[in-house]
């Protein structure tokens, strides 16, 4: 780190431009010597990335130009070639544009109230007693260390029509009718259940990651912003929120680029079969190839999924590197 | 070279008496069920789905024992899930290490016979094969040859609260009309508790709206020169789900986004009259796993033990559902496969299964069914029923839950009948035609 950092110093540069140039090749030559350790040292990582992502992600691209069926699948066929055609298809659908806008505006939903949530959940450690900020992060450790499926399953029992327990807790306020009340006849009703779910088990990491950022935000600064009269916002808007902004960006692409590919709150909450109205992309796409055994036309709309992530990607890359050149 | 290799291996495994098990794509496509193969260290694998787990267990035990004793070989059964066992059976068989038997309901197995993925059979080898149940035995046919073997029937019935009745001087329905008063009464006389349904109808439950739309004189859809064409907005069917709606939306307080997978345990709360079900859930009904996660574990009475009966569903038809068996094209040990599938399907098998109120796979046996009490009432719906269109394509209605979609719209209010209708039609159009 230090071998690539120092030699970049300017300083010394302007002073003596003979020396300096001679330093220049020398800089050079070790950087390629120093460029080789690195890139044997990442090979098996690379490898192996290569080998589990690489390879399906190039497979999933070739089959999204072909014709795949379960005549092929059983009898061992080469698939046939058909151009766009799987492309075509997904672009002329009218159920496709319905599943984008309804995947966007649950990312968009679900991101929003996870990272606002998370905030108040970290500023909150930072008021609390130790001993209770150690009981809220064990807590939210549990809840990150739970796997989606098992959550899932748990959340449908809750929301059941015939036994949940919270048809039952709200059937018990005066004057309120909820017995075997149906959460997901209403689309509006199961998707906030779903978004639900989905902030539950996002707001762990946001507001872990946040709380470290917080320890960062110098305690002077606030003193300082509390002597000069600044209200709580104030300082919240003017001091927290600009310097945890890096890593707010961060967390929030994650959420973004996580929320994006939503498959197993709503497959499992809708019992391996969602409805229209609770379709989103990875589960349309699923649905088409395995479902319907349309692998082409499923690679493909897999394929339209990540493009259109990988503007996300990209932005949360340069942010990394930012970072990174900070440090 | 190669040949006088294959000859003397040829030769040797006759004279260890291990002829031809798995290289019997050689001779030829046909697995033979009465080849004698020394099985001793082979274990074939079956996927069975789960409700001869929790439904019947003894009869799959008692046909491994006898095949162990035939063959040598051990068998490994997997129980599968309905909602996902097709996407895993895709999967496991573009691989090469592929189950040798696989259970599929009567409505799939044309997908998969259509695109190649099981073995034909030599039908006169199975038991009963000249009475085979042609609900459950047309999906196995294909070009004049078998692909599949009949396992098991099931006709619905209606399953009623005996105590209720009683308690309101009802009798079984011999009629819709009657049904209906008798769903009103029940109503009337417990409708005080919220949760009580007079008739528990889950809103995608499409075995039973479709049993109206049949009822009704309805189809779902039919063939049109070499077009398909779904029916269900024509009147007659229009009809059936218009009644079918009325019930579910005025007798029964269940989720109208549910299918019926729960109704059972729905119906052990005690807190419906009546619902529609196979014969066999009359027993589950009652008698419920103390684990239900251990099918296997002790069995605990529920609170309608004693007080349910059935009864044929009047003016409805029953679905004709059930499963066959099918040995896959990739089995490694296709004539075992197809010898264990022949023991299972036998004569003895389905009496087992007779017993535990399950519909045997031929029409000679449905006499016997019909003797056991309990099962009467199954036995003589099984004498009245309907199937889904025959169609290669018919399991992608199926996987596209186009139907339960259609009901659920109807059940929860979003769509009326003719419109929901309508566009189940073009959707079927769709898949059914599609290339």
């Amino acid at each position: 780190m230090t071998v690539v950092d120092s030699p970049s110093a300017p300083v010394q540069q302007p002073a003596a431009p003979d020396p300096a140039d001679g330093r220049a090749k020398g800089r050079r030559r070790s950087a390629t010597r120093a460029g080789f350790a690195p890139l044997a040292l990442t090979l098996p990582a690379l490898l192996l990335l290569a080998g589990l992502l690489g390879y399906p992600l190039v497979r999933m691209v070739i089959l999204s130009f072909q014709s795949l069926g379960l005549r092929q699948l059983f009898g061992n066929l080469p698939p046939e070639n058909i151009g766009l055609a799987n492309y075509v298809k997904i672009f002329t659908n009218q159920t496709f544009y319905e599943v984008v806008a309804r995947t966007v505006a649950f990312t968009v939903a679900s991101v929003l109230i996870t990272v606002i949530l998370g905030l108040a959940v970290a500023l909150l450690m930072r008021r609390v007693a130790p001993s209770v900020r150690i009981a809220m992060i064990v807590a939210m450790m549990f809840v990150w260390a739970m796997p989606q499926l098992v959550a899932t399953q748990t959340f449908r029992w809750l929301v059941d029509s015939d036994f949940g327990v919270l048809n039952y807790l709200i059937d018990l306020l005066p004057g309120v009718d909820f017995a075997n009340h149906s959460w997901f006849a209403d689309p509006i009703q199961g998707w906030i259940v779903i978004t639900a779910i989905v902030v539950w088990a996002g707001i762990p990491f946001i507001a872990i990651t946040l709380n470290a950022g917080l320890t960062q935000v110098p305690k002077e600064l606030l003193e300082a912003a509390t002597v000069d009269g600044a209200s709580a916002w104030q300082t919240l808007r003017s001091i927290t929120i600009p310097i945890l902004k890096p890593l707010l960006i961060i967390v929030t692409t994650l959420s973004v680029i996580w929320n994006f590919g939503l498959f197993t709150q709503v497959y499992v909450v809708r019992n391996g079969r969602p409805e229209e109205e609770y379709q989103v992309l990875a589960t349309w796409a699923y649905s088409t190839a395995f479902k319907n055994n349309n692998y082409g036309l499923g690679s493909a709309a897999a394929v339209v999924t990540v493009l259109m992530l990988l503007g996300v990607m990209a932005f949360y890359m340069r942010q990394m590197f930012k970072i990174g050149d900070v440090d | 070279m190669k040949r006088r290799i294959a000859v003397a291996a040829a030769l040797a495994a006759t004279l260890v008496g291990a002829a031809a098990c798995g290289s019997s794509s050689d001779s030829s496509d046909t697995p033979n069920a009465n080849a004698s193969v020394n099985g001793a260290g082979k274990t074939i694998k079956v996927w069975l789905m789960v409700d001869a787990q929790s439904g019947w267990p003894e009869v799959v035990k008692q046909a491994n024992e006898r095949f162990t004793a035939a063959t040598g070989a051990q068998v490994q059964v997997d129980y599968q899930q309905w909602t996902d066992h097709l996407a895993k059976l895709d999967t496991t068989l573009a691989g090469s290490d592929v189950p040798d038997v696989v259970e599929l309901g009567n409505t799939e197995m044309p997908k998969y016979v259509f695109n190649g993925a099981f073995a034909p059979l030599d039908k006169p080898q199975f038991e009963n094969s000249a009475q085979w149940l042609t609900g459950l035995s047309a999906p196995c046919e294909l070009d004049g040859k078998t692909y599949c073997v009949p396992y098991y029937a099931g006709a619905r019935v209606l399953l009623y609260r005996t105590d209720l009745y009683t308690k309101a001087g009802l009798t079984p329905p011999k009629t819709y009309d009657e049904l209906i008063n008798a769903a009103k009464v029940l109503k009337e006389k417990n409708g005080a508790d919220k949760q009580f349904s007079a008739f528990y109808m889950p809103g995608k439950y499409w075995y039973a709206a479709m049993a109206w739309v049949h009822g009704n004189g309805g189809d779902i859809a039919k063939k049109d020169g070499d077009k398909w064409v779904g029916t269900l907005s024509e009147p007659a069917a229009q009809q059936g789900l218009t009644k079918w709606a009325e019930l579910a939306k005025t007798y029964s307080s269940g989720d109208p986004t549910k299918d019926e997978s729960d109704q059972d345990a729905v119906y052990a709360q005690g807190k419906s009259g009546m619902i529609y079900g196979n014969g066999w859930e009359l027993g589950a009904v009652q008698e419920q796993p103390k684990d239900p996660n251990d099918p296997a574990s002790a069995k605990v009475k529920t609170k309608v033990n004693g007080k349910v009966a059935t009864a044929p569903l009047p003016g409805i038809p029953s679905f004709l559902g059930g499963s066959d068996v099918a040995v896959t094209a990739k089995s490694p040990n296709a004539d075992l496969a197809a010898k264990w599938a022949q023991i299972f399907t036998d004569t003895k098998s389905q009496e087992g299964l007779i017993a535990k109120g399950v519909l045997p796979n031929a029409t000679t046996l449905l006499d016997k069914a019909a003797a056991v009490k309990g099962n009467e009432a199954t036995a003589q719906a099984a004498k009245e029923t309907w199937f889904v269109p025959m169609a290669p394509k018919w399991s992608d209605v199926e996987s596209a839950n186009v139907l339960q979609n259609m009901l659920a719209s109807i059940a929860t209010g979003k769509a009326t009948v003719p419109d929901a209708a309508k566009e189940a039609d073009a959707k079927i159009n769709e898949i059914l035609n599609a290339s």
